[in-house]
């Protein structure tokens, strides 16, 4: 499974924000390592000058006897942290604070004992130290302080901290910036994206503002053009569409009024003059009612307006409906409270009766009708007791002009072929679903689900 | 004075005497619908533009006017404004055009109803019916009363502070409807099927136009209405605000 990218605005505050923690600690470590080193070495000179000046001090001591020996090394010994060990043939002398002298390294004391100076740090019962080893003259033993470090440890701790600290800190506000950066930067391409959703939506007037920023400007202009060209192509179709349908409607009643002038006298034509007759108002009627549809739905096809929508009584229009439309004897069913939704009452006028009629013309009539509520939807079935619509149809019905083929239809009449796209035409705008069931204990059940509204 | 008379007159009627003049400028339209008008029992005059129309409403008196809205020379809201001007004379729009904007603007001009073409003359014929429809006949002589408005049915007479108001037969027969309700809830389908004698499926559009007519009319202050009082949702009530 591929991992999905991230946004391009954490791309680059990714980037920003590691970039900066690779400098900054870069910088720290140099820093460190300067800094760490130059301290060190300072305090290794002060002890070594220090010890040397001891030795001194002590080997003068020793050559006039070893009188006075343990009050010198007593008042050698300025920082109560620190000892002095005087390594001699059979003993060690310890001044200061107390020790086991078991901790001074063997060969560090070696290498004194060869006559070389030697230091080294370590920890001595818990405190970090500098042991410095010097010979005595004359071969009279080994000169060993340890100088405590605690003040210099201190200090490390504190600057590696802050350096520490430092880093993490550019980091974070590496990535703040590129986040920050990153918005400023992609806010064009927002407002390109709510102006086309707009566009997308229906709403033709969406623009871009000017933009001055030269790298800017060419996008807006472009996007601009387009969407003019875009209105205007909307426009022209509407339009054409409305002529279309204005120039069919002038016609079309004058052969209505002329069918139902003949109709009246179809008994003054009798024969086969009189069954053409027939059979031209018939196809008059239906023309004329296919035309109508037509014209419907073209209408529902362009950018729709929810300007008509208010809040409707479900149950209020399918009994106005129904009690226009069917018998006394359909049963209706109605969960109360009765759902309300928010729509065009034509719309769902419409919804609701070719529902009934599809029912009357395919299925021998509705036989129940149920206002229900399902999962915060108001739910219409329309129920029928005929042969039910095959799976692989299920689909199709809704689709413009598919006439089903199902037994029980009427013939001759069977509507314009649109009333099902006109159901599911209006279901949409209504952000609802239709589609149609098997009804327990045979038939077809067609459901349609529209989001309730609040009331 | 006129308007008295043409009550009469309408009073006498039957439906066989009903004069139509339809107002269009296709001469196959006109010649279709007049002969199917006629076979539902109505005489129909035929006017085939805006001039024409005016020119043979300002001489005899005609029950009822057909009007296309797409006219050359004078279009058809202008001539509905004209004759609304006038006089009260019943109007019903002819139109292809069904978009809101379109049925809107003509209801505001003054039309008491409208029917989109294709029609058939019986549709036709029943919303004229309707429209030409004698009042109820209630006998007594009741008048309805809030604060300083005044309607009696029966003479069809509506006075607000003693001044008459005049209304057009549509827009007095929705206000007599709500006013025998006695300030119970009247649903809008009600009063499509009561006042346009739909059945069921009425157009909203024609009642919330005539409902703003109305309240320009009779009302002291149409934006804040004492007298024709909305409910959301469910339809009109009249009677003072409680």
């Amino acid at each position: 499974m591929p991992v999905p990218r991230p946004s391009l605005r954490w791309r680059v505050a990714a980037a920003l924000g590691l970039g900066s923690l690779l400098v900054t600690s870069l910088l720290a470590l140099a820093t460190w390592n300067l800094a760490s080193d130059y301290m060190l070495r300072q305090r290794l000179q002060a002890t070594t000058r220090q010890a040397e000046v001891n030795v001194r001090l002590v080997d003068e001591t020793l050559r006039r006897g070893s009188d006075g020996l343990t009050e010198l090394l007593t008042g050698l010994t300025t920082d109560p942290d620190s000892t002095i060990m005087l390594f001699r043939s059979s003993e060690v002398l310890t001044s200061g604070r107390q020790v086991d002298p078991a901790v001074v390294p063997s060969d560090l004391l070696a290498m004194a004992r060869d006559g070389v100076p030697a230091r080294q740090r370590l920890r001595a019962d818990g405190i970090p130290v500098i042991a410095v080893a010097q010979p005595l003259a004359e071969g009279q033993g080994l000169y060993v302080e340890l100088f405590p470090l605690v003040q210099l440890d201190r200090t490390f701790r504190f600057l590696s901290g802050l350096l520490i600290g430092g880093t993490v800190l550019s980091g974070l506000i590496g990535t703040t910036l590129g986040s920050w950066a990153s918005r400023r930067a992609l806010r064009p391409l927002t407002e390109l994206t709510a102006a086309a959703s707009r566009i997308a939506g229906g709403d033709l007037k969406a623009r871009l503002p000017a933009q001055a920023d030269p790298d800017l400007a060419p996008l807006a202009t472009t996007f601009n053009t387009t969407a003019d060209a875009l209105e205007q192509r909307v426009l022209r179709d509407a339009r054409f569409a409305s002529d279309v349908s204005h120039e069919l409607r002038s016609p079309l009643t004058t052969m209505v009024n002329a069918a139902a002038v003949l109709k009246r006298r179809q008994a003054e034509l009798p024969g086969t003059a009189g069954k053409a007759l027939w059979l031209l108002t018939s196809e008059v009627d239906r023309f004329a009612r296919m035309v109508v549809d037509l014209m419907e739905i073209s209408r529902a096809d362009q950018v729709g307006d929810q300007q008509d929508f208010e809040p409707l009584d479900l149950e209020g229009l399918v009994r106005g409906v129904a009690g226009h439309k069917l018998g006394e004897d359909v049963e209706i069913v109605v969960e109360p409270p009765p759902p309300v939704v928010s729509g065009d009452r034509r719309r769902l006028d419409r919804v609701i009766g070719n529902l009934i009629e599809n029912a009357e013309f395919h299925a021998g009539g509705a036989v129940r009708l149920a206002v229900l509520h399902h999962d915060g939807q108001a739910r219409l079935e329309v129920d029928d007791a005929g042969p039910g619509v095959p799976p692989d149809m299920r689909t199709q019905v809704f689709e413009r002009f598919t006439r089903g083929d199902r037994a029980g239809s009427r013939g001759a009449d069977t509507g314009s072929g649109l009333g099902l796209a006109l159901v599911a035409e209006h279901v949409r705008r209504h952000h609802g679903r239709v589609w149609v069931e098997d009804r327990p204990g045979g038939g077809a059940r067609f459901v349609v689900e529209i989001p309730e509204a609040s009331r | 004075m006129i308007e008295a008379a043409a009550q009469k007159t309408y009073d006498e009627k039957q439906d066989m005497d009903f004069s139509v003049l339809l107002v269009d400028d296709d001469e196959r339209i006109r010649q279709a619908l007049g002969l199917a008008l006629a076979d539902e029992g109505f005489a129909v005059d035929e006017a085939v533009s805006g001039e024409d129309a005016l020119r043979r409403l300002g001489g005899d008196g005609y029950d009822v006017v057909l009007l296309d809205l797409m006219l050359p020379g004078v279009d058809g809201l202008q001539v509905c404004r004209m004759l609304r001007a006038q006089g009260d004379l019943p109007i019903i729009i002819v139109t292809a055009r069904t978009d809101t904007p379109d049925v809107i603007a003509g209801l505001e001009a003054g039309a008491d109803d409208y029917v989109t073409k294709p029609l058939v003359a019986s549709e036709l014929a029943a919303r004229i019916r309707a429209l030409l429809r004698r009042r109820g006949g209630t006998k007594q002589n009741i008048s309805y009363r809030v604060e300083d408005l005044e309607i009696w049915p029966d003479e069809g007479v509506v006075h607000r502070g003693g001044k008459e108001i005049r209304l057009t037969r549509t827009e007095f027969r929705l206000l007599a409807e709500l006013a025998a309700a006695g300030g119970r809830i009247v649903t809008r389908e009600q009063l499509l099927q009561r006042v346009w004698g739909y059945d069921y499926y009425g157009d909203t559009r024609l009642l919330d136009v005539h409902v703003r007519r109305l309240r320009m009319k009779v009302e002291h202050n149409p934006e804040d209405p004492v007298f024709v009082l909305t409910v959301r949702g469910s339809g009109y009530k009249f009677g003072p605000p409680r």
